[in-house]
């Protein structure tokens, strides 16, 4: 126990100590908002000149000059090979050509450019033909615009996820919570793609690590004071534990991030809670959204989900770093290490596209048995868990794991111990069958 | 009194015999040769010493008790495959390695310098493994082997890519160690530094001991009758006592000449009878060194074998 510490607190600071661990920490969680951050910069600074469109009207639909966003229409007489000249010499960019039709079917509109329009020009342009083509049909029907305005519906579903009742809760009534499921779409794809991403970038590293150990030779030098399994244990809680760090720091960016702008626009997530009318009333554009997000986040356990992901995350790294360590000891180059790390690899890949499959349907027969099978529950166990998954399912899962992990650690143990002082042969699975049934090594 | 008692220690593989019952006796205070050509089976036999592979029968004693896991602290050891982390402080490395073997801090720090100092290199704690020369990297190596002051220091061809500089440095260092009352165990196939260096000796080949003893009295078994004889003019007779197996001028008229000595005769005879006829300078038995045995005893087993 006390070399596995001595070796797990070499690798553990080797690598933290590292800058590029620093780097990686602080700037990937400034990625996601930077990106969302340059969008709406490049969104709203579209604002470069004017579009002039020059458009012919048969139907007298549209008025001489028409202002939207950055264009401008503009009534216009000639004829489609002179607006073609003015497109090509860059005078106009475009001509609208509207045909004589009926009104109760209008066709064969066509816009000319030199560049394909964005979609929303071509949606304001349609709307506007819409909403003028309406007021002609509301007048020649005698209609009248306030019963039409009466004819209009909206509605928006509220959707609740009743919980379990608790003992200190029986005859009071039933806690619902307000549920909104494409958050916990968004949450659980986040979750269980976060788990996608670190077990297979540590997982890599341990490959990497028990890698260097053997092509620098330090491998036996070591192995004359720990036994191999302590070697490779403390390797794997090493890297596990850099892991955990930055998932540590990035929760407590993340928290002190929301703290901040929640006092900066004056959220208080105890009083005016789940009150969309109130949020409504309120005036300011922005502050109505940003209250409406953090209504979301504070509708889901955010604790429960932090502390599965944290469990899944180990769970799942110690699987599959196992067998990247196993893989590691087994081979002598990186190049070797491919044809193993491809079917260990296999079970991650798939649960990333089961996991389209578990949104859809959470609590179904398939879900609930790829969010139990060890293999595939860390990243599919936590994509459904925002949509709410019984407690019984959770720990069976959780115990699953935990088993499947001490399992994989002793099978990857027997290869270690044998690979990590075999170099220059040739290593296929009969050879690794060999070296795990291997007794007296 | 022994330090190391091998007993019938045999090992297999899956698809070889590495070891066959072998037995040997390394004594206290001394410096011990493993000798063998490559593959006989000397690293697997160190690797066992070392707890690092389980041997399938045979025991391994230290002071006369079955060797256990506590034991490595009593051990340096010197893989022949070693290697450094290439991104490590050498104070790091040496303190991780002196952690290992139960050292804590400032031990290792002290016995680092000692050892800097013996090795006569100045302090290296802060510098970067990988800005290390070759021979650096083998210095540092040795001190990591040592740090922890064990009894007994087993080197896995310890001299294989070292300079002839730092080669004689180790050399020194490792009979310095033996005057201290440490055991030394090096394994290698190369002779000179045996005939340097090592009291004892123990040659495997095809995973089977052929040879032990002190290396003395290994050389007096292999002692020939070729005597070497420096001698003033030309010696050309023969007798049934001798033949010239060749004879060359040294300088001027100061020959030198091989001779077998024939039908038993004393080398005493021998000489009276030379002495009648030319001016003897130097007159000398031909003593084979452990390369002439190593090749000779090899090439018999491959024969038999």
């Amino acid at each position: 126990m006390d070399k596995i510490w001595i070796i797990f607190e070499r690798e553990y600071l080797q690598r933290v100590k590292k800058k590029s661990f620093l780097l990686s920490t602080l700037i990937t969680p400034l990625i996601f908002p930077l990106f969302i951050a340059i969008t709406v910069f490049l969104l709203s600074n579209n604002d470069e000149e004017k579009h002039i469109i020059s458009f012919v009207d048969s139907n007298a639909l549209i008025e001489d000059t028409l202002e939207f966003n950055n264009n401008i229409l503009v009534r216009s007489s000639l004829k489609l090979e002179e607006l073609n000249n003015q497109i090509n010499s860059g005078e106009i960019y475009g001509a609208l050509i509207i045909p004589k039709f009926d009104i109760y079917n209008p066709s064969n509109i066509k816009f000319y450019s030199k560049n394909i329009p964005s979609g929303d020009f071509i949606n304001d342009v349609e709307s506007i033909l819409e909403d003028r083509i309406e007021n002609i049909k509301i007048k020649e029907l005698g209609l009248n615009q306030e019963s039409l305005d009466k004819l209009v519906t909206r509605i928006s579903l509220n959707t609740y996820s009743i919980s379990e009742i608790s003992s200190t809760d029986i005859g009071s009534e039933i806690e619902a919570v307000k549920s909104n499921s494409s958050l916990a779409f968004g949450v659980g794809y986040f979750n269980g793609f976060l788990i996608y991403m670190f077990v297979f970038i540590y997982g890599s590293f341990i490959l990497q690590s028990v890698l260097d150990e053997k092509s620098s030779k330090v491998v036996e030098v070591i192995i004359s004071s720990v036994k191999p399994f302590q070697l490779m244990m403390g390797k794997v809680l090493g890297v596990g534990a850099v892991a955990f760090t930055q998932i540590l720091i990035w929760i407590i960016l993340v928290f002190s991030i929301s703290a901040f702008t929640s006092s900066y626009f004056g959220y208080d997530s105890t009083s005016s809670v789940n009150d969309i009318a109130s949020i409504q009333e309120n005036s300011d554009q922005s502050k109505e959204i940003v209250f409406g997000m953090f209504d979301m986040i504070s509708s889901i356990d955010v604790t429960k989900i932090i502390i599965s992901f944290i469990i899944y995350f180990l769970g799942g790294f110690f699987l599959y770093g196992a067998f990247f360590a196993a893989i590691g000891s087994a081979v002598d180059n990186l190049q070797d290490a491919s044809q193993f790390t491809l079917p260990i690899s296999l079970p991650i890949i798939a649960s990333l596209m089961f996991m389209a499959v578990v949104l859809e349907n959470p609590n179904s027969t398939t879900s609930v048995f790829l969010s139990m099978f060890p293999l595939t529950s860390p990243i599919l166990m936590m994509a459904r868990l925002t949509f709410g998954v019984p407690d019984w399912q959770l720990f069976l899962s959780i115990f699953l794991l935990f088993s499947s992990v001490i399992f994989a650690l002793w099978f990857a143990g027997r290869i270690y111990r044998v690979g990590i002082l075999t170099s220059g042969s040739k290593v296929t699975y009969k050879l690794l069958w060999k070296w795990f049934i291997m007794k007296n090594y | 009194m022994d330090i190391l008692n091998i007993k019938n220690i045999s090992k297999s593989y899956v698809d070889h015999m590495a070891l066959d019952n072998i037995s040997i006796n390394i004594p206290r205070s001394s410096i011990f040769g493993l000798l063998g050509p490559n593959g006989a089976g000397k690293t697997t036999l160190i690797r066992i010493i070392n707890q690092i592979i389980n041997q399938d029968s045979g025991n391994v004693l230290l002071h006369g008790k079955n060797i256990n896991y506590d034991d490595i602290r009593k051990i340096g050891y010197m893989p022949e495959e070693r290697g450094l982390y290439k991104k490590m402080k050498i104070g790091d490395f040496l303190l991780f390695m002196g952690k290992l073997k139960g050292l804590n801090r400032s031990q290792c720090i002290d016995s680092a310098r000692d050892w800097f100092n013996n090795l006569e290199v100045s302090n290296w704690w802060n510098k970067n493994i990988e800005d290390l020369s070759k021979g650096m990297s083998q210095k540092v190596q040795f001190i990591s082997t040592v740090l922890h002051n064990p009894d007994l220091i087993i080197l896995d061809e310890p001299f294989s890519g070292f300079d002839p500089i730092n080669a004689n440095l180790i050399k020194k260092n490792l009979l310095r160690l033996k005057d201290e009352g440490k055991t030394i165990i090096f394994s290698t196939h190369r002779m000179e530094s045996v005939d340097e260096l090592c009291d004892n000796l123990a040659m495997i080949n095809n995973s089977k001991k052929i040879l032990s003893g002190k290396i003395n009295d290994i050389k007096s078994d292999y002692k020939s009758d070729t005597y070497k004889v420096r001698h003033l003019n030309k010696l050309d007779i023969s007798s049934k006592q001798f033949s010239i197996i060749n004879s060359n001028i040294v300088f001027e008229n100061i020959y030198d000449s091989e001779i077998k000595i024939l039908n038993k005769t004393s080398s005493n005879s021998v000489l009276k009878s030379l002495l009648n006829k030319i001016e003897i300078l130097e007159f000398k038995q031909k003593v084979p060194n452990m390369n002439d045995i190593f090749i000779l005893k090899v090439e018999e087993g491959n024969k038999n074998g």
